[in-house]
Order: structure tokens, then sequence, then C-alpha cells
């Protein structure tokens, strides 16, 4: 009975990597667009798993950006390992900070993450002789030279990256322990669960993934800014995408992306004055008739259903 | 001992008991944060008198705002992401009411409130009604595309560009010596003022009131003892963002709008409620006091200007570590 | 009954007859053939884009109704690019490869472009550019393309021309003193740029102090802290570079603090529209690319300016509006010299480019510093006078004379 998921998985997967084949750059562009607001919405509900909200991903994002970019201008090192630089510095300083903060709950965790973004966003900007201050860097040219596809499959794997290391949290121990510091953190601490250590490794890893993407997005424009890099629509949309699609789960975010994604892309083409209230209203009248999120709505009528 | 010396011993007994009395009090450990704040304010305003004027009109202007998010937040326990563009959504309002009439802005504090009254119970209403079942983050969500709506709508029946309307008064100045300052940024401390005594009489003081804070503190048990916690979540988030509304039209006086000019303000707003503790008013005063000056002092040192940014967030940031730890070892 | 509803359908039958047979005539007249297609990218959400997107499309109305290009209608398609790099980036390829458009116009800010420039160089088609002014941008572009066409003065290109204006201005009115300036800038990218070209272009020119502040528009707002330091450095001019959001601002605060500097120089990429009625605009000097007043000096000007107003209703309010006209011109007028577009026809007449612009000045490429093929390379010195903005400089478009000193904020 469960074989039926997995054929369904695989094929989707084949489709996606197949994309490149069948459409044109203009689709692949957006696909790419997408895709990075999936890792991104992903990334955030991992966290948000284990109860702590995030407000804070624009910040490592941005992170991953400048390390990466900085790293391929000043020690001319080849963009895919700055990418992977880029997660390792986003890695490093969410773990450093994670110490101090993860004590936090609720919506102080959340106000503490957003004033960390802007930090890092006015660090940057202030620092001229290392970042190039608020007119930014930019790089000799884009990865693959702005292929689109290659740029599309480079998007991809980390998006499957980022799907891998999800599904590996809802399939271990981490699944337990952070479904239970979720609901009831006295109970967690009574079943021996280590709450501030799982709290700093999932902050961490989340950020690193953040971190990767924030790279691949600084190699596929060339360019890095304080205002576009750590801009506050990177934490916006990933998390209006994710709660959209349903919280807790790796198919919530995904659906989330694609839903709001291809919405937004199809808006723009049909009404290129108004696009954006439509997709106010969109999120709205979607939220009142789903109020679970999309995939939360479905599987609770599912289960009134049995 | 002569008449005189016993007559006065007689009356300084109790004035010396008394004053005894009150150094003793400064000393202790609530009024400790006050003495340090106002020994604070008096050095600051010999050594940087403009800081202390300038940032208390900031602060008033950031606590008159922020005043009824923490409203909502404390009562009907949702983050209103749409706070500022409900101030600017007033701003504009109040903007088309003094061109068509030709008016002082001010006078436009009376329509431009009742009408945000009336689309606050009509946002209540038609969406956030809906959303008591649903975790706090859908609401979230959904307060964030309302923002959305109300940015674009604002884009498109105004456009982008800024507008502004000059009052004479709005640059009021006063001269003491060789110091000039503006004054009718003190609009904003009364404003604040006013907002917060307003608030808390009608909270503790007016049987509504006493019943939303009842609802604030224990929806489940207010509902038992009979209150409507349905009216009560409408007349308060209606009443708050007629208070936006009012300070919109303050804000107007003095500053250009745009469409994305609450953006700033929902942002500032969600820090300040979160600074001051959930549901505490009056902490939101202290805030906003203290994130005024600090911008503002930092503003005074040139050349730091590009830091004050950060000043603010990590004040933010000291200011809930510190309340988190406090609570945690108590 | 009957009769009426007879009557009534031989009427409607023979209005629609003549519409149709109307229409057809008309379409007759326009031109025939596979169209000729522009594709521009701008921010459609902002008055700029908006605006420029409209006279865009008034420019390519009134080129098919003189028979098009070449014989073929000319459309535009416009994309909106969110104030995005991403989405700006995005839009190219959709107009470059589902739109199959000719030619790319557009743009507006150089954050954006900076994204779009990759995917500009997948492309390589001809690209006229409107927008962009940070150096950065040519930076990206690079010294090897030849089918990039930019527009907008660079940042740097603009600092030396304020440089000749003030010059000439100081030559010609000796009393108008400008050896000490203090440089107000916003914080961003746009404000640090200009303010950084200015100490570079300026050095052994004038003295320059400077400081940074919030601009309205990102949540500041409040620059009595920068008034209070100029006033202190008491310098002969006193510049602002931010957004328009800051120019009511920075009047009402330099009034409330008491600061009168001998020159006001406030220089965003346009000024609110209730600006002029203010007594506070009286003297308020600033630096621009176009002024309505500029239809005083210009035919083309005046043409523009009224068959916009004729056409939408309204006024043209930033500069990027009759800037979005000459780019649609720009463009028709090199296809029409090459009679073809193919790219490297269309490339050398667009070398050969003399467009009388609406902005007053005639348009021609040469090359910048990196880039080979540069537009406009000067701004103008303009100054709100009676409400309006009048041209300083260059005095061949001057519509007034400069008003010195700064008069006291009271007295007005």
């Amino acid at each position: 009975m469960k074989n039926w998921r997995y054929i369904i998985y695989t094929f989707i997967t084949a489709i996606a990597i197949l994309f490149p084949f069948y459409t044109g750059t203009y689709l692949q562009h957006t696909a790419s667009t997408i895709l990075i607001y999936l890792s991104l919405a992903l990334s955030w509900d991992m966290l948000l798993r284990a109860g702590q909200i995030s407000f804070g991903i624009a910040g490592f994002f941005g992170i991953g950006g400048y390390a990466a970019a900085l790293t391929h201008l000043r020690w001319g090192i080849d963009p895919f390992l700055s990418i992977i630089l880029g997660g390792l510095a986003a890695f490093f300083i969410a773990f450093l900070l994670g110490l101090v903060v993860l004590h936090l709950r609720g919506l102080y965790f959340a106000i503490v993450t957003l004033a960390i973004a802007e930090i890092f966003r006015v660090i940057v900007r202030n620092l001229h002789s290392l970042t190039g201050g608020p007119e930014g860097s930019v790089l000799p040219s884009a990865i693959f030279n702005g292929d689109p596809s290659k740029v599309y499959w480079l998007v991809l794997t980390l998006a499957i990256i980022t799907i891998i290391v999800s599904e590996v949290f809802q399939r271990t121990r981490i699944h337990f322990a952070t479904t239970t510091i979720r609901n009831d953190e006295l109970v967690a601490k009574s079943s021996g669960i280590n709450i501030f250590k799982y709290l700093v490794f999932i902050f961490a890893i989340t950020s690193a993934l953040q971190g990767m993407i924030g790279a691949s997005y600084t190699h596929q424009y060339a360019f890095v800014t304080p205002e576009e890099t750590f801009h506050i629509h990177f934490t916006l949309l990933p998390i209006a995408m994710c709660l959209l699609g349903g919280m807790y789960t790796t198919i919530g975010p995904v659906v989330g992306a694609l839903v709001l994604g291809t919405i937004a892309d199809y808006l723009k083409l049909q009404l290129p004055y108004g696009h954006l209230l439509v997709y106010g209203i969109v999120i709205v009248v979607v939220i009142l008739f789903v109020p679970k999120g999309i995939v939360g709505t479905i599987k609770e009528q599912l289960e009134r259903r049995k | 001992m002569d008449n005189q010396r016993c007559g006065s011993f007689e009356y300084s007994t109790p004035l010396v008991y008394l004053g005894l009395k009150l150094i003793s009090k400064l000393f202790h450990k609530k009024y400790q944060i006050a003495v340090t704040l106002v020994i604070g304010g008096v050095l600051l305003a010999l050594w940087k008198p403009f800081v202390l004027i300038e940032g208390l009109q900031v602060a008033g202007l950031y606590a008159a705002i922020a005043l009824p998010m923490a409203l909502i937040l404390g009562i009907v326990g949702i983050i209103n992401l749409a706070h500022g563009d409900f101030m600017m959504l007033g701003a504009y309002l109040a903007y088309r009411f003094t061109v068509y009439t030709g008016a002082d802005p001010l006078v436009a504090i009376f329509p431009v409130s009742l009408g945000l009254f009336l689309i606050g119970m009509a946002t209540y209403r038609g969406t956030i009604k809906y959303m008591h079942g649903a975790p706090e983050l859908i609401q979230l969500l959904l307060t964030f595309g309302i923002a959305i709506i109300l940015q674009q709508l604002a884009n498109l029946l105004w456009t982008s560009h800024p507008v502004s309307i000059h009052v004479g008064y709005a640059s009021a100045s006063a001269t003491i010596g060789s110091f000039t300052f503006g004054t009718y940024g003190f609009v904003y401390v009364a404003a604040a003022i006013l907002v917060f005594i307003g608030l808390f009489l009608f909270l503790r003081r007016t049987r509504i009131g006493q019943a939303a804070l009842a609802t604030g503190q224990n929806p489940i048990g207010a509902k038992l003892v009979g209150i409507n916690i349905d009216r009560i979540y409408l007349l308060i988030f209606s009443i708050s963002i007629a208070l936006v509304g009012a300070m919109s039209v303050l804000f107007l006086t003095r500053h250009s709008i745009f469409p994305h000019v609450g953006g700033i303000f929902t942002l500032k707003s969600f820090c300040l409620a979160a600074m001051a503790g959930l549901g505490n008013l009056t902490g939101i005063l202290w805030a906003s006091l203290i994130l005024g000056l600090a911008e503002s002092f930092v503003k005074s040192f040139m050349g730091y200007a590009g830091w004050a940014d950060i000043i603010f967030f990590l004040l933010i940031i000291v200011v809930i570590m510190v309340g988190s730890y406090r609570r945690r070892v108590t | 009954m009957k009769g009426k509803s007879v009557i009534l359908i031989y009427v409607a039958c023979t209005l629609i007859l003549l519409v149709g047979f109307g229409g057809w005539a008309i379409a007759q007249r326009a031109p025939a053939g596979e169209p000729i297609k522009l594709g521009a990218v701008l921010p459609l959400a902002d008055i700029t884009g908006a605006q420029a997107a409209k006279a865009m499309r008034l420019a390519v109305k009134e080129i098919n109704l003189k028979g098009g290009v070449l014989g073929r209608p000319l459309e535009v398609i416009v994309m909106d690019d969110e104030m995005k790099p991403a989405t700006g980036a995005t839009a190219l390829d959709r107009l470059a490869t589902v739109d199959k458009v000719d030619v790319f116009i557009g743009g507006m800010a150089s954050g954006v472009h900076l994204g779009q420039i990759p995917t500009l160089k997948k492309h390589a088609k001809v690209t006229v550019w409107i927008g962009a002014a940070s150096h950065k941008c040519e930076e990206a572009v690079g010294p090897d393309i030849d089918w990039y066409f930019h527009i907008h003065p660079w940042d740097y290109l603009q600092g030396e021309s304020y440089r000749e204006g003030w010059t000439a201005i100081n030559k010609k009115y000796p009393h108008v003193k400008i050896d000490n300036w203090f440089v107000a800038y916003e914080e961003g990218a746009f404000g640090t740029a200009s303010y950084k070209m200015s100490l570079d272009l300026y050095k052994d020119w004038i003295k320059i102090k400077g400081e940074s502040f919030k601009s309205a528009l990102l949540g500041g707002g409040d620059y009595r802290a920068v008034l209070r330091h100029a006033k202190e450095a008491n310098p002969d001019v006193f510049l602002w570079l931010g957004y328009e959001a800051d120019a009511m601002g920075f009047a009402v605060q330099a009034k409330e603090i008491g600061y009168v500097p001998p020159l006001f120089i406030g220089s965003p990429p346009g000024w609110p529209p209730g600006f002029g009625k203010s007594p506070l605009s009286e003297a308020v000097t600033l630096y621009g690319m176009w002024a309505p007043a500029i239809k005083e000096v210009s035919d083309v000007s005046k043409h523009f300016w009224e068959a916009y107003i004729k056409e939408y209703k309204e006024e043209p309010i930033t500069y990027f509006c009759p800037l979005g006209y000459a780019n649609v011109y720009v463009v028709t007028e090199a296809i029409k010299r090459a009679g073809t577009i193919e790219k490297a026809a269309l490339i050398s007449a667009l070398k050969k480019t003399e467009y009388k612009s609406p902005m007053g000045e005639i348009i021609t490429f040469s090359p910048s510093k990196i880039i080979k093929n540069q537009g406009i390379r000067k701004q103008k010195i303009i100054q709100y006078q009676g409400g309006e903005q009048q041209v300083i400089w260059p005095f061949e478009f001057a519509t007034a004379t400069l008003k010195y000193p700064f008069p006291s904020w009271e007295r007005r």
C-alpha cells in the first residue's frame, strides 16, 4: 500500500530533473526562483517542528550569499566550493548565536532572530572595505555563464538536499524529539530529551541550508548588496508559503511554494497592474477556507471521511 | 532650650521622618530604575539637550503607534501584521479629506478615527473572527495577507508617489538661549500619554474594559462567566484600529506618506511589544523611551548614524534576553 | 410591437455594419505585417515605471498612426520587475523566449539591473536602457559589449555635470559661494555611491563634509541630527541626497532647528506633487533631468507634455515619463535609419543617434568609462520658484535665474 507513494515521488523527481528538456528559458528561470523559495520554506518548517519560529531566514541567506561572493572574489574560490563555504559560514554563526538565544521561546525568539538578521545587514552595509558597503560587490560572471538549465539543476539539487534532510528529520528519533518539545517541554525534559541540544543542532543545520541557498542565488545573479541579499521578502515569502501549504510536514511547504509561486507568476502575466493585490486577496481567501494550511486541511478531511 | 527651638523640633521630627522614609524608598528595588532614568535624563539634558528633546518626541510617536498593537496582542491574542498599514490607510484618508475640504488636517481626526473603527470592525468580522481555532501562525499569515491588500490598494488608488501636506505649525519651534528646537513633536508625546491613560482607565475602570482584561488573560474562563468574548474581540480590535487612525492624522502633519510607509511601524511596534513583555502597556512607554533616546543618542555623534539601526536591534535583543533570564530564574 | 422590433433590428444591423466597415477602413490605414516588438521591463507598481510605461505606449500609438516602422506595426510589451532583481531577470527571459521581442528597453532601479545583466548577456539582444545610474552596473556590463546602449547618465557623469554647472554659475554670478559643502546622504546604495562619487570627483574643487541619514522611504525620516551637524559646520552649500519621501521632511526640520544655508540643494529622483505649493519650497535647488518648465524652451517637450495629458488625463510627474517616450523614439528612429532590425545594422544605426528629446537635450551615444554607448551625460540644475520648477543650468535650457541666497524660513 505504501509503495505507491514512492512511485509517485520518483515520478515527480524524474519530471523535475527532466524539466529543462521540455521547457524554455523563462519557465526554467521561474522554476528556479520557486525552488529557492521552496527550500527556504522547508528549512523554516524544520525549525518550526521544534516549536521555534524564526524571522531570520534572510539573515542566514545573506550570510551565505556574502560568504560565497567574497570568497569567490577575493580568493578565487570555485563557485561550487563557495556555495558550500556559504553554508558552513551560516552553520557556524547560527551555532554560536544559537547557544546564546535558543533559551528564548515563542515571540521572543522570533523577534530576536529578526533583530539578528537586521544586525547582519547593517554590519555588512557598514564594512565598506570588506563587503563593498551599501553598493555591494559585483561578481565577474554568473555561474555557468547564466545557462538557465544548469542553474535550474543546481537549485533543484539544493532543493532535493533540503527535502532529504527534512525527511531524515521526520523519520528518525529527531521527529519524536521535536514533536514532544513542541507540544510540551516538560514532558520532553522528563523523557530525557536534551531540548537545548536539539534546538541548537536544528537551528544550525537549517541556517546552513539557508546559507547555501543564498550562495546559489548570489552566483545566479552575480552580485551582492545589503539591501537585496538580506531583503525581508526572503523571510516573509517562505513563511507565507509554508503556512499556506501546511506546517510540520515536508509536503506542506513544497505544496505551498508551488501554489503561491505559480499563482504569483500567473497573476503577473494576466494583470500587469494589479497582480500583487490579487495575490494578497488569494492569501486571505485561501486561509479562510483552509485554516490549517492546504495539506493540513486535506489531511483533516481525509481523516473525517474515514 | 528656648521656645523657638522647641517649636521647630516639634515640626521637624515628622519632616525628618518623612525624609528618611523617602530616601529609604529610593534604594528600594522598584524605584532604582526610575531613579537611574531620572539622573540619566538630567545628565543628558546637560550634555546633549537635543537628544533628550528629540528622543522624547520620537519615543512618543513610537509609543502612540505601538500601544494599540499591544492592546490587540494582549487581549485578542493576535499579532496584527497589518498594523502599520492601517495607519497608512488612515493617513491617506486624512490626506484626501484635507484636500477635499480644505480644512486643517487635524480636523480629520474625527472622521478618520470613525472610518477606521468601521474598517476595523469589517476586517474583524470578515476575516479574523474565523481564525480563532486556527494556530497563531496562520493568524499571522492572515494579517500579512491583509497588509499586502492594504498596501496594493493604496498603490493602485493613489500611486507610489509620496504625498505630503504642509501646515505651518508642524515646523513650529522654540528658542531658548542658543537652542532652537522643534516643539510640534511634543504632540506625539502628548498623544502617547493620552492613549495610555485612556486605555488604562478604560481597562481598569469600565465594565467592558475589565471584561476585556479578563478575556485577554483567560478566554475560556471569561466565556464561562458569561462574557461575550466575540463582542469583546470585535470591540478591542476596532478600538485599536481607530486609535491607529487618530495617530495617522498626527503622522500626516509632519511626514510624507506613501503606500509602504506603514511597514516600518509594524516592525517597530512589534519589537516594542516584545520588549515590553506581552500585554504590558506600561512597558511600552518605557521601551519606546529607551529606544527613542538610544536612536537620537547614536545619531548625535557625527558619522555614526549608520550604526543607529544596530543599537535599536541590539537593545531589543538585550532587553528580551535579560527579561527571559529573569523569568527563568524567578 | 412587431413593427417596432423590426425597425430596431434594422437600426442595429446598420449600426453594426457601419462600425464594422469603419473599423475595417481604419485598420486598412494601420501598418500591416509582422509587428516589430520592443520588450520593456519596468517597475509598474512605482510611479516612475507606471508613467514610463504609459509614455512608451503613447510613443507607440503616435508612431503607428504615422504608419509604423518600416511599414510594420510597432508593439511594446511591458513586464513588471516588481523592484526585484530576480523578477526583472525572469521578465527579460520571457520577453526574449516567449514574446520574441527584437529589442530590450526600459529599466529604472540600479539594484534590479545588476541582477538583469547576466540575463542580458545571455540573450545578447540590442538593449537600449533608460534606468540604472550606479557605476556598479557599468562594471558588471564590461567593456566588450557593443549591443548595450545606456541612456541614463551614470552617477559619476552626473557628478561631473554638477561640477561643470556650479562652476559656470559661479563664473557668471561670482557672489554665489560654493567653496564649502555639507552633504547629507541616505545610507543605502544610492546615497552612499553618490557621496563617494562626489568625494572623488570634487576633491580638487571644493571642500566636502558629509554624514549619512536613514531615508524616510526606508523607515527613517528624522534628519534633525544631521541638520544640526550641518548647521555647526556652516557650509556655503547644503546638499541632501535621498528620495522623494525626504523632500518635505528636510525643509520642515531645517526650519524647525532654524538652519538657513546660503544654498539649499536636494537631490532625490523626484519631488512630491504638493511640495511646490508649500512656502518652504521657495528657492530650494534641485538636481534633475527634466522639469515641466522645459516645455517653454523645447517644442518636443511641449508636444510630449500636451500629448501625454490629453491621452492619460494626468501630468507627467518624474523624468522617467519623458525618458520612456524618448526610449521608444531612439530605437525606432535607429531602425528606420538602418532599414532593418538586423542586429549589426541596428547597432551601427543606433551609434549615429541624434534624437531631440523631451528632456531638452539631443541624445547621442559616446563611450563612458567602461561601456561604449552612453547616452545622456549631463543633468540639470533646477530651482523651485513661485511653486514651479525652473531650470537654472544648462543656460541653453534655462527658464529662470538662480535665486540666491536662500531666504529665511520665516518670512515667506
